[in-house]
């Protein structure tokens, strides 16, 4: 019967939508599981491309969205970003000094310190005791943002170089200074700590190689010191991976 | 007719409460935040059903809750939860599976509509992909939002935000459902009907509610615990808490009477654990 109509026999003679409900009552049709099929239908948004791909690569729809939602990821960040190395790449152009190798590795801690964690993610909390755990999620969401850096990172430099030619001394200091940026974010709980990491971990660099050379384009150029860059980058890392554990669960340092 | 359609129910549901899967079992339970010890040595076994947890500000409800719900973990102590180890990896993964949580401050994405938070964390909880979009459509029709399903959450209400945070708790039909303050910001229509609700859910799921008011207690809980200084100084049901009030509870009809009989029940409860 019909919500709210009378359920006498003489209603459903004179009632059609109340007949109709009683032909599919005996046919077993369970109306309501149709509607919530086509309400689902109708109030979804369809995944985009990028999604669908991330949940084929990652085998997870789960984790595909929680990239998708990765606040410096989202469009206003990656164009934010896209427009720094514009900036470095001109001023690159007018003072012969290499900015977007100088700029390249904090804009991708920057990126990666707001990747994940209270105060970046809305959500932390609750994503916190999902079946997908933080961990996965913080790791992914790394990964991906030091790609997007680092493909803007070579579109610059290529766009920087005079000759056309790729450079790659911003690389290691990248990997180096992304890491330290994860490993502060994650054990201070803070987007803004993981920031304020990796500006002075480059900035101690930058300007000590200037003291030193003289030059400000040295620390872009690190030569002996990329396999040192690595190993920060690798301690660093394991640092934020032993702490997002412990985070996650044990002695909790995330409050 | 209808008895005998409910009996088999009533005795399947009778045999759901007494497994372990459909229980939880503290021991020990410490939990440190920085210099303050929130919760000392509290045991609690909880089975199907609605459980109310009350205490004043302070007491340790909104820790014990994001304990239960693994996003802390315990600084001393064990949990089993739903027959499963938290501090085993893979238990606590699967825990998580059949886990629902409102948390007090629920964070949101302004720019998500209604359904697509909803769906965020149905996928999160790893729900079968085919059942997604359904579960949640009902989930979002249990709570009474349908008609704002594609709207923006930055452009609801903070009561409709309270029910958003609902229908992603409960939207993957969880075995232990925690909810903090769920109540806040809910009229008193909305409140009814979110009542009824929970006495749904806490036909077959462990139902673990913390509240301020006193009414929710009264009107959905089948048991009450009372939490002072991270222990439990009172358990047993919203009637035996009501007794410990005074005969001459104030109030115009019966129940107003009843919740006042509650608050003095909560009072004097509280007044002689602090003694």
């Amino acid at each position: 019967m019909t919500l709210g109509h009378p359920t006498d026999a003489t209603h459903l003679a004179q009632c059609g939508d109340c007949q109709a409900r009683a032909t599919l009552g005996a046919l077993d049709i369970d109306l309501d599981r149709i509607w919530s099929g086509v309400a689902a239908e109708v109030w979804a948004t369809p995944a985009g491309r990028f999604e669908r791909g991330a949940a084929a690569l990652l085998g997870s729809p789960g984790l595909a969205r929680a990239l998708v939602t990765t606040p410096s990821l989202v469009l206003a960040w990656v164009l934010a970003t896209a427009a720094v190395f514009a900036v470095g790449v001109v001023a690159t152009y007018t003072s012969d000094t290499p900015w977007v190798a100088l700029v390249a590795p904090v804009l991708a801690g920057a990126g990666i310190a707001y990747a994940y964690g209270p105060g970046a993610d809305p959500a932390f909390e609750l994503g916190r005791s999902m079946a997908i755990s933080d961990r996965t999620v913080l790791l992914t969401r790394a990964v991906a943002v030091f790609g997007v850096n680092a493909l803007l990172g070579v579109a610059a430099s290529l766009v920087a170089s005079e000759a056309g030619a790729l450079t790659w001394g911003w690389l290691a200091p990248m990997a180096a200074v992304s890491a330290l940026a994860l490993a502060g974010s994650t054990i201070s709980g803070s987007a803004n700590v993981g920031v304020g990491t990796a500006l002075g971990a480059w900035a101690i660099v930058v300007l000590g190689s200037a003291v030193e050379t003289r030059d400000l384009a040295s620390a872009a150029n690190p030569g002996a010191l990329a396999p040192a860059y690595l190993v920060v980058a690798v301690l660093a890392g394991a640092v934020a991976l032993w702490a997002s554990e412990r985070s996650g669960y044990g002695t909790p340092l995330w409050r | 007719m209808a008895m005998n359609d409910e009996q088999p129910r009533m005795r399947e549901h009778e045999m759901v409460t007494t497994t372990a899967a459909h229980r939880i079992e503290v021991r020990a339970l410490g939990q440190r935040l920085g210099r303050t010890q929130v919760i000392e040595g509290l045991d609690l076994e909880v089975e199907a059903g609605v459980f109310g947890l009350l205490g004043p500000n302070g007491a340790g409800k909104t820790t014990l809750l994001r304990t239960l719900a693994t996003v802390l973990g315990p600084s001393s102590g064990s949990l089993r939860l739903l027959g499963l180890d938290v501090a085993d990896g893979r238990e606590r993964r699967e825990l998580r599976r059949r886990l629902g949580y409102l948390p007090q401050h629920l964070g949101y994405y302004p720019n998500f509509t209604v359904f697509e938070f909803v769906e965020y964390f149905a996928l999160l909880k790893e729900m079968p992909a085919d059942d997604v979009r359904r579960a949640v459509a009902r989930a979002i029709e249990r709570v009474g939002l349908e008609d704002r399903a594609r709207a923006k959450l930055k452009t609801l209400s903070g009561g409709m935000l309270r029910r958003v945070g609902i229908a992603q708790a409960i939207v993957n039909g969880p075995d232990l459902l925690l909810l903090d303050e769920p109540t806040a910001g809910l009229d008193p229509e909305q409140r009814v009907g979110f009542r009824a609700l929970l006495r749904e859910i806490g036909e077959e799921a462990v139902v673990i509610v913390s509240t301020h008011l006193i009414e929710d207690v009264a009107a959905a809980c089948s048991e009450v615990a009372l939490m002072e200084r991270g222990r439990i100084v009172f358990r047993g049901t919203p009637d035996a808490l009501a007794a410990l009030g005074d005969d001459a509870s104030a109030g115009d009809s019966a129940l107003e009477r009843g919740y006042s009989a509650l608050e003095r029940g909560y009072s004097r409860a509280l007044a002689e654990a602090r003694a």
